[in-house]
């Protein structure tokens, strides 16, 4: 059975029809992805379940992946908070460093393609050092919200882009202007994955239980990191303040553990301090591949949380809304594109928004479902790996036939 | 002569930011103003493509974001009512939009602003259709492939037939045309006010239509 078989029972056999079709168009075409590592993180989170899709859809699409020294990581750590905004403070050294390592690795890795995708800022300057016949065409794929950007930061990685000949965002509030095209394609989950495959009964029963969480009481839930942005303080203000309400409510704050975050231990000790002793509130801490877990809480909640102050795309609302859940956020980043008033949930600018929204959402079970189930036909429509492949198609050929307006391929 | 059968074709957006937003009534009459034709033809005509909920309110994306987000209520039902289909070209569709909102920006003491983070994001988009490989030879077979074709396709041949013929006819009821039973159908599917409708309800409205039509089988 092919990969993409699968997917069938979700998105229906005609979708995955239409993207053989689509992909003929790019039939044999080299596509090499370049990221930062093989393991860990978001976009290798996508680039595993892409490439091996890309290769059944008739694309020669591989996967090269940079090879740096703990100084380099250290440096492309702070383009990463650079770019989102943090003030940062590099030396020349430092951009030195990250400039040579692409030279090494021009050099090391296979890039002989028609397009080659460069994912965020590690492998960034690859181009300069690439003789200009084995690439037809440079992409820079951003997965960060670059809107406000340390300054000396973007001057050095803005730099690089004239080999480029466009950039991807994921919304059109993360990008600032460069001199190529910047296309708009939002991430996906996997329906199939660990995270978000249907999960029996009996375990997510059991998840509850071995995580001393009552299934027979309402629970809320936010999944996040330990982190201010995530405004884990507001949500326990929220569900102390729907308590007087809701006597049986219980709260799940789900992160990782903090222990390599200087920051995320202060945050989460703070947690821990304003979560007291209430045996209703849980603080987890899970592994980084406790997926089946978030997984099972997610599908076990009555409604999930994402207060965010500040957010990337959310894919944590993705998840939630792709489990049938409305999904109560801070109306910031990503969060804006995905909960949408009174059809998939609620977009709160305070903890008290945050409790009302609940409080109303508790009142009346039918609008709670029907959001819900909104929410799993909107991701299911705009959020999942097809649509991600499509919109990756759709550029290309954009791309390969830049005229007229309407493109009939 | 025997009918040519119809040929289904699906699509999808490139999207592009171009890297300017409106925060304000006076940004967005001067973006209306310069920004390319693409990006009036994304906001005006291509939304329905990524709208998502039957209860939104407005038809485009600046009526929308007038309402939601500048909270100018009387902007955003004058700029709902603007019908980009009865436009033939973005140039009389953009000479309509300028003078919508000039005339409500003539009249302000003050100017609305948005709250930040619900600037709008100018973005221009390219459609990208293909042929499906779908051969459909009967009327009684398209009801049946309507019934399950993505909502892509449904904007391809109905929004984007009305603007490919200058706002005269959908790719269904062109091809149903050349069968004698289907005359009413085509009529009623012409009348269908599809830049009202977001495609879920348009999808609905058409399926509709073909069951009340005796060629059709029962559609369950």
């Amino acid at each position: 059975m092919k990969l993409l078989d699968r997917y069938e029972e979700v998105v229906g056999h005609h979708e995955i029809q239409r993207l053989y079709r689509l992909a003929e168009r790019l039939a044999g075409k080299r596509v090499v992805h370049v990221n930062s590592t093989r393991n860990g993180g978001g976009v290798a989170e996508i680039l595993r379940w892409m490439i091996p899709l890309m290769q059944e859809l008739g694309i020669d699409a591989s996967w090269e992946v940079l090879e740096g020294t703990a100084d380099f990581y250290r440096v492309t750590k702070s383009f990463h908070n650079g770019l989102q905004g943090l003030p940062v403070s590099l030396k020349k050294r430092d951009y030195d460093l990250h400039y040579e390592i692409n030279r090494e690795n021009a050099e090391r890795l296979n890039l002989h393609a028609d397009v080659v995708f460069v994912h965020d800022p590690q492998p960034i300057y690859l181009p300069q050092f690439t003789p200009k016949d084995q690439v037809g065409r440079w992409i820079w794929r951003c997965h960060i919200d670059a809107s406000r950007p340390d300054r000396g930061v973007w001057k050095y990685l803005e730099a690089a882009l004239p080999q480029y000949e466009a950039t991807i965002f994921s919304m059109a509030a993360f990008t600032r202007p460069v001199a190529c095209p910047m296309f708009l394609i939002p991430p996906s989950i996997d329906p199939l994955s660990d995270k978000n495959c249907p999960i029996p009964e009996a375990e997510r029963l059991e998840t509850l239980t071995r995580l001393d969480i009552d299934p027979d009481r309402p629970m809320l839930l936010q999944v996040s990191r330990f982190d201010r942005f995530k405004d884990p303080l507001g949500v326990i203000e929220a569900y102390r303040l729907l308590k007087p309400y809701h006597a049986g409510l219980q709260l799940v704050l789900a992160g990782g553990p903090a222990e390599d975050d200087p920051e995320g231990a202060e945050v989460l000790r703070e947690v821990l301090d304003w979560a007291g002793e209430d045996k209703d509130l849980k603080v987890l801490l899970l592994p980084p591949d406790a997926h089946r877990d978030i997984n099972a809480l997610q599908r076990s909640a009555i409604v999930v949380l994402q207060k965010s102050i500040r957010e990337g795309f959310g894919l944590t609302v993705t998840e939630a809304l792709w489990k049938g859940k409305p999904v109560i956020g801070g109306a910031c980043g990503g969060i804006t594109l995905q909960v949408h008033d009174y059809h998939t949930g609620f977009l709160v600018h305070s903890p008290a928004g945050a409790a009302y929204r609940i409080r109303y959402l508790m009142r009346y079970n039918d609008k709670r479902l029907r959001m819900g189930q909104n929410g799993y036909d909107f991701v299911r429509e705009h959020f999942l790996l097809t649509r991600h492949l499509r919109d990756y198609f759709t550029m290309v050929l954009s791309l390969d036939r830049p005229e007229p307006d309407s493109l009939v391929v | 002569m025997a009918v040519e059968p119809f040929v289904l074709v699906d699509c999808s957006l490139a999207r592009r930011a171009i890297g300017r937003n409106c925060s304000n009534l006076r940004e967005l009459l001067d973006a209306v103003r310069t920004v390319p034709d693409a990006v009036l033809e994304h906001h005006m005509l291509r939304c329905p493509l990524e709208d998502h909920f039957e209860m939104y309110e407005f038809p485009n994306d600046l009526a929308r974001w007038c309402w939601e987000a500048l909270g100018d209520p009387v902007l955003a039902e004058e700029l709902g009512l603007v019908d980009p289909y009865k436009e033939t070209s973005i140039a009389g569709l953009r000479s309509t939009l300028i003078d919508t909102i000039e005339d409500r920006l003539w009249g302000q003491d003050r100017i609305p602003w948005c709250r930040s983070g619900f600037e709008l994001h100018l973005v221009a988009s390219r459609l990208v259709a293909y042929d499906t490989g779908e051969r459909i030879p009967t009327p009684a077979a398209l009801v049946e492939t309507v019934e399950r074709m993505s909502l892509r396709s449904l904007f391809f041949h109905v929004h984007e037939a009305r603007r490919r013929t200058g706002g005269q006819t959908d790719d269904f009821s062109f091809w149903l045309e050349q069968f004698d039973t289907c005359k009413e159908l085509v009529t009623g599917l012409r009348e269908i006010d599809f830049y009202f409708l977001n495609l879920s309800q348009l999808h609905k409205e058409i399926l509709d239509l073909f069951q009340q039509h005796s060629f059709v089988p029962t559609v369950t």
